[in-house]
């Protein structure tokens, strides 16, 4: 990472003694500003509640001591408590994996096509495996609340942790009180441990596969299979990835392990989660599947499997903005059809009724009505 | 025997009259005061040219329904009747005007007869046609804003733009007019009524308002002897009226931004929007907190960037509604530069002087005449009580307005035809 100029680290003293040690982690000064503004806001909020119980704290030193958090490279959004994921203020905490707004514009971008499916079923089930803090079920039902009220949508989320689960249990009776619209019902989503890379048909005890939990709650049929497993290769982990995220978030949601569920070496050990997670996605049936990736090659790796598979009618990469249409469209790579703006960011795979509630079959089935009028 | 009960034979006659009687309704719109004897050929041209469109258009509607085509045709089929009904009648006018020379005497006698009515009736439809060919003025129906201010003449006619001010008070009393004082200003500064005036603004806060006070702007001339003047000389002094259309500017809060006529309307396809991106991998490798959002308008180019949120799609919101502001804002400035520049060919900033007087108020004559329509009433204390007599000057003034209208439609046609 290259030096900060000290000319700019003498303008942010000169605008705020508290911006040059945010520079360190955020780069440059406007992003620095910004931070520093929210951590304000923070404090100031915070000194409010603590007044309301008759407590009295120093914002000063507690706006440094942030200031000083930040500046090792802890997350402002652990520091801050939330992050916005699309509208929803998700509760973050130390343990587990802070949403991402690529994650976010994904999971809009989902709704958004599906919203105006004509066959829809009045109850939407949604399968959400590795589900941190909970986000994608909850923006999933907020955003489709909002765009069709009329249907209902079940979830389940399911992670391997055990302060994730807390977490996401936390966020829903939160997202209960802020939108008590959209999350009326207190049974629409739940959230259960189970590990997906156990292997149901192994003798290894050490927790419950996903198959045996859904068995348990008797829900072994879903709709819409959403993931964003780890997937950092450990190379990756090393080189690419953020030293504060490196430092601070769990590298359980990040890196895969070692082993697969068998007892194997996988050979590309970043790939390790998205066998079983199409498995599964086969065995509950899922018409609609979008699966997150790092890049252009794991999505390919992934879409390769997903088509090898032979249950999918289409495939496709979805990069960071999948609304957003590049002035030069890609071009399909082995026929995989590569959409939006930006890096690689998801798979979707869908089959059966997935293609009408995605509205793909209006693409292959209908040719393109001639222009009758066009002398007119 | 029978008994008739008396019965006044006023009564009696009564019940023969119709039960409801009528009322004559006169409505004029952009009256004149002169009457149209023909229609100026470049004008009849201009509505055969109409009557033709028309013709098309409906052709084309009864094809197929098309709302701009359905709009058009609406606009012209008042055009269109107005020249039928003129047609007809200049039609019967040749006709009796060949039998009147006629050997029959008492043919000669009818046609004389009906000639009077069908004269009347051809000069209506050439009233009614050169009516509805004159475009209405595009701000006529809007409220409007009366500024008055004291021209050459010192204190003398700051006295007089007081006088002008209480005359159109008295107006809009009389006439119905709601009115708010926005600005009232004395020579001293203050807002103290009875001292000589420095600036007036007063929003005649109606419909159609500018349509009707628009004949006022320009300068009025007082010819008088001052209270100020003790040697008893007359004095001559101006001060100047302008009016403006008022736009509501508070009537942005109920636009709808789907309506391509709003100042709010922007078309998606024309905004380019930027999200600020984490560089490099994304997803699960960093961790930013980067919100920003940056929209372009690209016909304007006006760019707003917006990073206060840390939720991008707040701040995308909170972009949208800065663009909406800032681009109604552009157009709204770009209308009023157009209505400043009206502004001034009514009333140039240089011509404040005594010279390009509109109306001439003079009191040693108790007459006011106006300079335009050539209109001269001699009840001058009625005119600054704001009475009938005022309102006849300024109907005359439109009728001006509106002849003024139609000969530079006139001009217009004949330097399009060569």
């Amino acid at each position: 990472m290259p030096r900060l100029p000290p000319s700019i680290l003498r303008r942010a003293h000169a605008i705020d003694r508290f911006l040059p040690p945010l520079l360190g982690p955020c780069r440059n000064l406007r992003a620095a500003q910004n931070e520093l503004r929210w951590l304000r806001e923070h404090v100031d909020k915070v000194a409010k509640a603590r007044h309301a119980k008759g407590d009295t704290i120093s914002k000063g030193s507690l706006l440094g001591d942030l200031v000083r958090q930040r500046a090792r490279g802890k997350p402002l959004q652990y520091i801050l408590g939330t992050e916005y994921f699309g509208d929803l203020e998700i509760r973050c905490r130390p343990g587990v994996l802070i949403p991402r707004q690529d994650t976010a514009a994904s999971i809009t971008h989902l709704v958004h096509l599906i919203h105006a499916a004509p066959d829809l079923p009045s109850e939407l089930r949604l399968l959400d495996l590795c589900t941190g803090t909970g986000c994608i079920p909850l923006l999933f039902r907020h955003e489709l609340f909002a765009s069709r009220p009329s249907i209902s949508l079940r979830a389940l989320g399911v992670d391997v942790s055990y302060t994730a689960l807390k977490l996401a249990s936390h966020n829903f009776q939160r997202m209960r009180k802020l939108h008590p619209a959209s999350f009326n019902d207190p049974k629409a989503i739940e959230f259960i441990k189970a590990d997906v890379l156990i292997n149901p048909f192994s003798d290894y005890d050490g927790g419950s596969s996903i198959k045996a939990a859904l068995n348990y709650h008797r829900a072994s049929f879903w709709d819409i299979l959403v993931s964003n497993p780890p997937y950092v290769s450990s190379e990756a982990y090393r080189m690419t990835t953020e030293r504060s995220v490196r430092l601070f978030e769990p590298k359980l949601a990040l890196v895969p392990p070692n082993m697969d569920g068998d007892g194997n070496i996988a050979v590309e050990r970043e790939d390790t989660f998205y066998k079983p997670l199409l498995t599964i996605a086969r065995d509950v049936e899922a018409k609609i599947v979008l699966l997150e990736v790092s890049d252009v090659h794991q999505a390919l790796r992934v879409a390769r499997v997903a088509r090898a598979l032979g249950i999918f009618d289409g495939v496709e990469i979805w990069r960071d903005q999948p609304g957003v249409s590049e002035e030069t469209p890609s071009s399909p790579i082995d026929d995989i059809p590569i959409i939006g703006a930006g890096n690689a960011r998801s798979v979707l795979c869908w089959r059966g009724k997935g293609a009408q509630w995605l509205g793909k079959h209006a693409v292959s089935l209908t040719p393109p009505t001639p222009a009758y009028h066009a002398e007119r | 025997m029978t008994t008739t009960p008396w019965v006044c034979r006023n009564c009696l006659s009564r019940i023969a009259w119709p039960s409801i009687r009528r009322i004559r309704t006169s409505i004029r719109f952009q009256s004149t005061g002169s009457v149209v004897e023909s229609v100026p050929p470049a004008l009849l041209a201009r509505a055969r040219n109409i009557a033709l469109e028309h013709k098309q258009l409906t052709d084309q509607l009864a094809d197929g329904f098309d709302t701009r085509a359905a709009k058009k045709a609406g606009e012209y089929s008042s055009i269109v009747n107005a020249l039928k009904e003129w047609d007809k009648a200049s039609e019967s006018v040749t006709e009796l005007s060949s039998l009147i020379h006629d050997s029959d005497a008492e043919l000669r006698e009818l046609a004389a007869e009906d000639l009077d009515a069908t004269r009347e009736q051809l000069q209506n439809a050439s009233q009614s046609l050169v009516t509805s060919l004159v475009p209405i003025h595009p701000f006529a129906h809007l409220p409007c804003l009366l500024e008055i201010r004291p021209g050459a003449g010192g204190s003398e006619a700051a006295i007089f733009a007081g006088d002008l001010l209480s005359m159109y008070q008295a107006f809009c009393n009389r006439s119905g007019f709601r009115f708010t004082l926005l600005k009232y200003e004395n020579v001293n500064g203050t807002q103290e009524a009875g001292v000589p005036l420095s600036e007036a603004i007063l929003e005649v806060d109606q419909e159609n308002a500018y349509g009707v006070f628009r004949c006022e702007a320009g300068i009025h001339r007082v010819q008088r002897v001052p209270v100020t003047e003790t040697k008893g000389r007359t004095h001559t002094s101006a001060a100047s009226v302008h009016v403006l259309p008022s736009l509501q500017e508070n009537s942005a809060q109920n636009e709808d931004f789907d309506d391509p006529e709003s100042d709010y309307y922007i078309d998606q396809k024309e905004v380019r929007l930027e999200v600020m991106r984490a560089g490099g991998a994304g997803g699960q490798h960093v961790n930013k907190t980067e919100s920003a959002v940056r929209l372009t308008h690209i016909p304007s180019n006006i760019v707003v960037s917006m990073q206060d949120s840390r939720s991008q799609p707040k701040n995308k919101e909170m972009a949208w509604t800065l663009l909406r502001s800032r681009i109604a804002q552009l157009r709204r400035e770009k209308r009023e530069e157009e209505m400043v520049a009206m502004r001034r060919s009514v009333v140039g900033v240089a011509k404040m002087g005594r010279g390009d007087k509109v109306r001439t108020y003079n009191y040693g004559q108790q007459r006011v005449t106006d300079h335009r329509s050539g209109t001269t009433v001699h009840d001058l204390d009625d005119v600054m009580e704001g009475g009938p007599t005022l309102e006849k000057i300024m109907e005359s003034v439109r009728g001006w307005l509106m002849e003024q209208d139609v000969a530079a439609m006139i001009f217009e046609g004949d330097t399009k035809k060569r």
